[in-house]
């Protein structure tokens, strides 16, 4: 555990610190990126600018507001969309949004996203010009996505391998993209998209989804990343094991079993109450992520999230920790197992108590409710790194693991009844484990919060 | 278990970065089809090469040379760290690759690693003692290191074994800083009409040629040469910003600031931004030259952070428009490093702005030693010497900056005519 929290906190110190480094891509450079989306009705485009140092230097002393304006007012000189032969203007569709993230030598970059919409009607031939900021240096590129009610064929990739121009390939063998000119030809359908892998290559079919942070690692997975598969089964395998390490309430889903004489469905639906519940919280961070990230550029947001995940790490571990001292000053038969489940000790007096579905979700709520902090820091570093869809995709199938083992150890308790109950895990040292892992958590709290701060003043 | 998977999660997350596009080109194992083709056609096709024979150091020594020639053309600074890596290749699959130690000398010297330059060349040299492409980088790095009398040997060897645009260029600047301006100004010609392989390489002559011709004031000559270099190389910034130059030459600052604006807008270079600078504080635009100056401390700060020494030209700068002490550190650093005659240009300026003209006008001396006729160096001399007293001196000096060209310098053309009033002024007070 600690050993764990310790190397991914490494880990991302190491990623916040690299992000502080030289602009890839030159401090002269603009680079800039449209996504484009096709659907029956209308066609979005999202506009991003990332300029190096140099550029943004020689806009100081404009107020934010008025680089913005200068930005839109490029966008709207050298952004020309042909829908079936004609010109259709395209309206800023949102107030678009500036940030300045730090740069290399104490200077400032400018970061600019910038919605556009056009109302058409029957799109046929789509064609975008992306003619903003013309002879300047950097990467230059349009990706298309798939649309509602169309079915595109794209001349540009569907891929970007920029993250929205966050983090450039590094490969030596690759030149920045110089792509200002889409084509697209457009059908009405349900919303796929054919589109090439990459320059030269061949093309693959994305369709559209609703959250299309998960399509994207679904398009991501389809272009041929095995390794996702990998770590999707080890992400299972990983929740699987952990379900068997301290504090995830099995001793108390087979206390609550054996006491209640539960059978084989009440096994299953408790260890699916347990997981759900107890991955509840991870998940919510990640989903609250992924909206604001619709309004608030992430460079604003990942500081404050760091700050959140930070403190709330350090309240998990401090709740953790008073409840160990709560259990370890009012000792209750059961303490020897060594979860927290003091709320229902199994002593042999409520034996006889009736399982009703509301008493299992209650009994999996109050065993999970409390977020489990490794599966929180996988997802802290999936947001460090900006791949929140591929971080959320992980816990779920940790979860699955995590379900799968503690429903299998129900299942044991059931089928072999009383046998668990026997096992003694006493000991001076296997007590004082779950204090120590606590004190760990709040340790590691207290470390992300320390690094949030920083980022925020 | 869990420490691994965790690790290697964020390991995966990192490398999947920016991994997704491999693109495959044909007709690429025959580089030389590529002879006339563009830069980015030449980058395609090696770039495919040397994924087909990964363990070849030949394809990666081409493929350095075409994202040099990259940087050449656009100014796009990424194409060196690119260049860098693929040579680092090179160089491990075979330490004694001709082409690939020739890239690392050429990136050495445009890093100005003068001698790490030399090194890497004279070993390219002894690789492939026939190839005259080394001998062009020893010339630069010799002439940049002061050792102008073993540049003028090797440049004799590349001149006999290859009469080229490279070698005629080299010849020209080489006979440009001992003072000989029509000799420099026929081996440019010589260059132009030898021809290269890239189009950006005749420009860049052209532009040559025409800074040549403003150095002597042939300023219609001058801008017909840049408006060709445009004409072959389109928004070709080094003639843009000579053009403006040509400009200001004739008073019209207007159009100057405007083409140096437009020059900087493009690829904000610290001597363009100067230039732009120094234009609007001679065209009485005092506010918009200071914040535009800014810009160059901001690029020193980055050119600091990126390890690239630029110490002479930052030297001047801070000299005329910023604190002359910190000049004095950088130019004897520069001078340290490579005792040119430009590091003994920009130590004296530095000396003499920062209090100490006697000094100052011992390297005034050391940087016209050859024989130069640069304007700059006149003024800068002509000052040094008026400030330590010697009035004579600096009228030699300050008559001979301004007698080619009048207008060698929008802001300091002037200055030296108004010291020049001054002391002439001075003299009729005392005799008469």
């Amino acid at each position: 555990m600690r050993a764990r929290v310790l190397l991914i906190a490494v880990a991302l110190f190491a990623l916040l610190a690299a992000s502080a480094s030289a602009h890839p891509l030159g401090n002269f450079s603009i680079n800039h990126l449209d996504r484009l989306r096709v659907s029956g009705d209308r066609v979005d485009v999202t506009y991003i600018l990332d300029q190096a140092e140099i550029p943004t230097f020689q806009e100081r002393g404009l107020s934010s507001d008025a680089v913005l304006a200068k930005k839109r007012a490029e966008v709207e000189r050298g952004l020309v969309l042909t829908v079936n032969g004609a010109r259709v203007p395209l309206a800023v569709a949102g107030p678009g949004q500036i940030s300045f993230p730090p740069g290399q030598g104490g200077l400032k970059l400018t970061r600019v996203v910038l919605p556009l919409v056009a109302r058409v009607s029957h799109p046929r031939s789509v064609q975008l010009h992306d003619g903003t900021f013309p002879g300047r240096i950097g990467w230059k590129a349009i990706v298309a996505q798939p649309g509602s009610g169309t079915d595109v064929h794209s001349s540009v990739s569907s891929g970007d391998p920029t993250s929205g121009l966050r983090s450039y390939p590094k490969s030596a063998l690759r030149s920045p993209l110089d792509e200002r000119d889409a084509t697209l030809s457009v059908k009405p359908g349900n919303g796929s998209l054919t589109a090439p892998k990459g320059p030269d290559q061949g093309e693959a079919t994305t369709h559209n989804r609703s959250g299309d942070g998960f399509a994207g690692v679904f398009a991501d997975a389809a272009a041929g990343r095995g390794v996702l598969v990998f770590f999707l089964l080890a992400a299972l395998a990983w929740g699987a094991m952990h379900a068997l390490s301290p504090g995830h309430g099995k001793t108390m889903v087979a206390a609550y079993l054996v006491g209640t004489r539960g059978r084989a469905r009440h096994a299953v639906a408790l260890g699916a109450t347990v997981t759900v519940t107890h991955t509840m919280g991870v998940f919510a961070l990640g989903v609250v992520t992924l909206l604001l990230s619709q309004w608030i550029l992430p460079e604003q947001l990942y500081p404050w999230l760091n700050l959140v995940s930070g403190l709330m790490v350090v309240v998990i571990g401090a709740a953790v920790l008073r409840k160990r001292v709560a259990s370890s000053q009012f000792p209750v038969p059961s303490h020897h197992h060594h979860g927290h489940h003091h709320h229902h000790p199994a002593d042999g007096g409520r034996r006889t108590a009736d399982i009703s579905p509301k008493g299992i979700i209650a009994m999996g709520a109050s065993a999970g409710l409390i977020p489990c902090p490794s599966a929180l820091v996988v997802l802290l570093a999936a947001i460090a790194q900006h791949q929140i869809a591929l971080g959320l995709l992980l816990i779920t199938m940790f979860s699955l693991g995590l379900a799968a083992t503690l429903t299998g150890l129900g299942l044991v308790v059931v089928y072999a009844n009383r046998l668990t109950s026997r096992i003694n895990m006493s000991g001076r040292l296997v007590a004082a484990l779950p204090a120590v892992s606590a004190l760990v958590i709040v340790g590691a709290g207290c470390v992300l919060t320390a690094h949030a701060v920083p980022q925020l003043v | 278990m869990a420490a691994v998977f965790a690790v290697a999660l964020v390991v995966f997350m990192l490398v999947n970065r920016g991994s997704r596009v491999h693109d495959t080109v044909s007709d690429a194992d025959n580089p030389a089809a590529l002879v006339g083709a563009s830069t980015d056609t030449r980058i395609k096709s090696f770039q495919a090469l040397v994924r087909a024979h990964p363990k070849d150091s030949r394809g990666y020594g081409l493929l350095a040379d075409a994202y040099l020639q990259k940087v050449r053309e656009t100014g796009d600074a990424s194409y060196y760290t690119r260049a860098g890596a693929v040579l680092h290749t090179a160089l491990r699959l075979n330490p004694r690759d001709p082409a690939a130690l020739t890239g690392a000398s050429t990136l050495a010297l445009a890093r100005h690693d003068f001698r790490g330059g030399l090194d890497y060349a004279e070993q390219a040299r002894m690789a492939a003692p026939y190839v005259v492409k080394p001998l062009g980088d020893i010339v630069d790095a010799q002439v940049e290191l002061g050792r102008y009398a073993e540049a003028r040997r090797t440049l004799h060897l590349m001149v006999d074994a290859q009469p080229n645009l490279a070698s005629y260029a080299r010849v020209s600047y080489w006979r440009e800083l001992h003072g000989d301006l029509p000799g420099a100004i026929r081996a440019m010609k010589l260059a132009v009409s030898a021809g290269g392989q890239a189009a950006e390489n005749v420009a860049y002559v052209q532009t040559l040629l025409g800074n040549l011709y403003f150095t002597v004031g042939r300023l219609d000559d001058s801008r017909e040469a840049y408006r060709t270099a445009l004409a072959r190389f389109p928004g070709y910034v080094p003639a843009s910003a000579g053009l403006a130059g040509v400009e200001a030459a004739h008073g019209r600052f207007s159009i100057a600031i405007r083409r140096y604006r437009d020059a900087v807008a493009r690829l904000p270079l610290p001597q363009y931004v100067v230039a732009l600078g120094e234009t609007e504080l001679a065209a009485g635009r005092r506010a918009a030259a200071r914040r535009d100056l800014a810009l160059v401390g901001a690029e020193e700060k980055l050119l600091q952070a990126n390890g690239v020494n630029t110490d002479v030209d930052l030297a001047l700068f801070e000299a005329s428009h910023g604190s002359p002490t910190r000049a004095v550190v950088l130019a004897r650093r520069a001078w340290a490093q490579a005792p040119s005659v430009r590091s003994a240009d920009a130590l004296g300026w530095a000396l003499t702005r920062a209090g100490r003209p006697a000094e100052g006008l011992r390297f005034g001396h050391r940087a016209l030693a050859l024989g130069s006729r640069d304007p700059m160096f006149l003024f800068h001399a002509g000052l040094s010497a008026s400030a330590a007293g010697r009035a004579g001196e600096a009228r030699a000096y300050l008559a001979r900056s301004v007698a080619l060209n009048r207008r060698f310098s929008p802001l300091y053309a002037p200055r030296a005519e108004r010291a020049l009033a001054e002391m002439a002024g001075g003299r009729l007070q005392v005799t008469g």
